[in-house]
């Protein structure tokens, strides 16, 4: 009596702890993903300044300036699904950079202080973003883990928890960047 | 950065004149240290013939004869190379120091303060005997650095059970980062994994005296240190997959144990070594390249972290 008992109460305890990691796993997971969030915004804080900045600058690329504030507009609009958030930020990443390269034209600007001071600005927001995405991906693995192995995998599925996906540099993003092309779609 | 080459014309040209005057007093002091040794010998075979009259026994006399031989040949010794040493780190490592930086300051008698290592949060142990010498500092291009040779111990227990503890020996270096943070993250040698593998890794994130095990996704970087810092993505910001390389290499190429944290937007680095540096070596001759080589590639080591970690790269948003 007493030993099936003290079985039953090591069980639960055991079920009890991988329970309890699974959900800190999950909750690491969700903390990074707001990180990113956070990271974007400043991202978007930043960008009106920058624009206003260059425009004064740059003559042939106006059309791409006017692009990278309606994506703007519609990334902190609120209204996208998660997926398209991220297609937007890629997409928004890389135009971007093709803002950076395309200053190399502009000697005036490369020599503006103010603009000096944003680029830099600039340079350790993308790091920083670039950083959460790693640490993202680092939490995700360590969930998907426990989602997989036994036996957090048993609990996992009675949690109804599932896989979560990595974030994934695209084909398009693994090209390096080419500033004329860019300007010229 | 200076290479072996520039040093060779360097000792040639320049540093060798110098070394010739500081050659002469060294052999003096050499001969003066020997005359010390016979004359510290005569006085431990006068007191070994005392000791026996007064005692009566061989062994209480042999250790009273040696404690009195030992006690003024070390105190004779320290005086008679105190100058000498002085004038050796003056003369030599303080040229060296310039030699390969103009902007670099030197002061042979000081040391990195207790309170700043503990504050790079590296060792765990606090230490309770703490010392140091041959501070440079300065600016190297954009970075501002200082370090010294540090030997940190702990002392534990009393009386006959005292043990004394190594918690650092070697050089101990500090750099301005080239970017802003405001957590901490501390970059250690991996024992346990490499011993352990996986188990390893479980126990270090168990590990309560440091913050958070930070897992990076670089394998080779991962089998050689553990990384515990206050902030996930901060970790990740500061150890960019360049900054992994640049220490990966830079472990290679010293080939020494290395110790580095982040932290209020510095670097700290310990490299750690089991002898004494920029040490003058009185029974060899001064007139020889490789002693100056290896005092040069000690102070390069130090020196050179700003080149090797890439901390003049200012791209971000500090200056």
């Amino acid at each position: 009596m007493y030993i099936a008992l003290g079985i039953a109460v090591v069980v639960i305890l055991i079920v009890v702890v991988l329970y309890n990691s699974l959900i800190a796993k999950k909750n690491e997971v969700t903390n990074v993903f707001g990180t990113i969030d956070a990271l974007l915004k400043k991202r978007y804080e930043l960008l009106p300044k920058l624009i206003a900045t260059v425009k004064v600058y740059m003559e042939h690329e106006k059309s791409l300036l006017e692009e990278v504030t309606r994506m703007r507009a519609q990334a902190v609009s609120g209204t996208l699904s998660d997926d398209q958030q991220v297609e937007l930020d890629n997409k928004l990443s890389k135009m971007l950079g093709g803002i950076m390269v395309a200053v190399e034209n502009y000697p005036d600007l490369k020599a503006n202080q103010n603009f000096l001071q944003l680029q830099r600005t600039m340079n350790e927001v993308e790091e920083q973003i670039s950083a959460a995405r790693r640490a993202y991906n680092a939490v995700v693995t360590t969930y998907n883990n426990a989602v997989e192995m036994f036996p957090t995998n048993m609990v996992a599925a009675t949690m109804g928890y599932k896989l979560k996906k990595v974030f994934e540099i695209s084909e398009d993003q693994r090209r390096d960047i080419d500033a004329e092309k860019l300007f010229k779609s | 950065m200076k290479t072996l080459d520039d040093l060779r014309q360097f000792y040639n040209t320049t540093l060798i004149c110098d070394l010739e005057g500081l050659e002469r007093q060294r052999r003096k002091i050499v001969q003066k240290v020997t005359y010390v040794i016979v004359g510290a010998v005569c006085v431990a075979v006068i007191g070994f013939f005392f000791a026996m009259q007064s005692f009566q026994a061989a062994a209480p006399a042999i250790i009273i004869s040696l404690v009195l031989c030992l006690i003024i040949g070390v105190v004779l010794y320290k005086i008679l190379i105190r100058s000498y040493v002085a004038e050796f780190k003056s003369v030599v490592i303080e040229r060296i120091v310039h030699f390969i930086d103009v902007n670099l300051a030197y002061s042979p008698k000081s040391c990195i303060p207790k309170s700043t290592f503990v504050l790079s949060k590296i060792f765990a142990t606090k230490p309770n005997r703490y010392k140091g010498d041959d501070f440079v500092s300065g600016k190297v291009g954009a970075t501002r650095i200082q370090f010294s040779e540090l030997h940190a111990e702990y002392e534990s227990g009393s009386g006959k059970n005292r043990h004394r503890h190594t918690v650092f020996r070697g050089l101990f270096f500090i750099g301005d980062f080239n970017k802003h943070f405001t957590g901490q993250t501390v970059v250690l040698p991996d024992t346990a994994e490499k011993l352990f593998g996986r188990l390893g890794r479980k126990l270090q994130s168990l590990n309560i005296s440091r913050d958070q095990l930070i897992n990076l996704e670089d394998p080779e970087f991962e089998r050689h240190f553990v990384v515990y810092g206050s902030d996930q993505v901060e970790a990740r910001y500061i150890l960019s997959t360049s900054l992994m390389a640049r220490i990966m290499d830079f472990r290679k190429k010293t080939g020494r144990k290395i110790h580095l944290s982040f932290i209020g937007s510095m670097v700290f680095v310990a490299a750690s070594y089991t002898r004494s540096l920029f040490e003058p070596r009185l029974f060899r001759t001064l007139l020889d390249f490789e002693p100056i080589r290896q005092y040069f590639e000690d102070l390069q080591l130090a020196i050179g972290i700003v080149d090797d970690l890439n901390l003049n790269t200012r791209i971000w948003s500090k200056e």
